[in-house]
């Protein structure tokens, strides 16, 4: 764990990038979650459902990259103790990145909350949500 | 799968999971942090996302039991909806979790567009060996449901 920083309500949280999602680490992630779903998988099944021809990210992936954003920010993943999102569109291999968020509470004890963002290319969101964080 | 009764959908509310363990892994947590990009730790503390993951995989069904549970099936096309973790302390790399959980409402809306649709929400503890409930991981699936 490391210094957390000083927020106030309306800072930036600094944003993460994703320059592009490999379809190479879904292959590793179907296996870990035992995932059957072979739109993670194979472009050709993919293509059958008129998803495109690129396989899809798993949802706790991209949930994932939003915990990491929050952790780079405030000095470890650990810190975070509530994180409510809501999925709302599919993320495919080749996709850019960006996540981030804005404070919106800044509490006496230490916790602050905050609204969080995943966005294709910055500006499609593709997940949303709040979480709260202990800083100390 | 026929869409179910309003009193059918209802009476999953307070149904209870079978529930399970779920050791987490060293060799699992270095390769999930290598697939989401977070960082190689030291410390034994596992990445927030296996909150998660322990309480999918500790939930003592699979998910396609999930969807027969709650009359649908992969092919009706539900989705996930929200989730909510609530992380009362990390999980640690090498230790064994029991989870434990239930479904906590079963809702029916319509929308304009999508027709008829139920929202079944889920709430999983997981709880370290000392006992003490280190992550509650709450999730919905929303199924989309054709005319009876």
């Amino acid at each position: 764990m490391s210094a957390s920083p000083t927020p106030s309500v309306g800072d930036e949280l600094p944003r993460l990038v994703i320059e592009s999602v490999d379809a190479e680490k879904m292959k590793t992630m179907a296996a870990l979650l035992a995932d059957s779903n072979p739109i993670h998988w194979d472009v050709d099944t993919v293509r059958e459902l008129g998803m495109g021809d690129q396989p899809v990210n798993q949802g706790p992936n991209n949930l994932g990259y939003v915990m990491n954003m929050l952790g780079d920010w405030a000095g470890g993943a650990e810190r975070i103790q509530n994180i409510r999102v809501r999925f709302l569109d599919n993320v495919f291999a080749g996709d850019r990145l960006e996540a981030g968020g804005t404070v919106t509470a800044v509490g006496d004890d230490g916790a602050v909350a905050c609204d969080i963002w995943l966005a294709r290319d910055g500006t499609h969101p593709v997940l949303a949500g709040t979480a709260t964080l202990l800083l100390g | 799968m026929p869409t179910p009764t309003i009193e059918e959908l209802e009476s999953l509310v307070g149904r209870q999971f079978p529930g399970g363990t779920y050791a987490v892994e060293p060799w699992r947590v270095w390769l999930t942090n290598d697939v989401i990009g977070a960082p190689q730790r030291t410390d034994n503390i596992a990445h927030p996302m296996f909150c998660y993951y322990a309480a999918m995989a500790g939930l003592g069904i699979s998910i396609d039991e999930m969807f027969t549970l709650c009359y649908a099936s992969a092919d009706d096309g539900p989705m996930f909806g929200e989730c909510d973790i609530q992380q009362f302390r990390p999980l640690e790399v090498g230790a064994t979790y029991t989870v434990r959980g239930e479904i906590t409402s079963a809702v029916r809306k319509q929308g304009e567009r999508t027709g008829a649709f139920d929202i079944v929400a889920f709430q999983l503890e997981v709880v370290a060996p000392d006992g003490e409930v280190s992550s509650v991981v709450s999730n919905s699936f929303i199924f989309p449901r054709r005319p009876r």
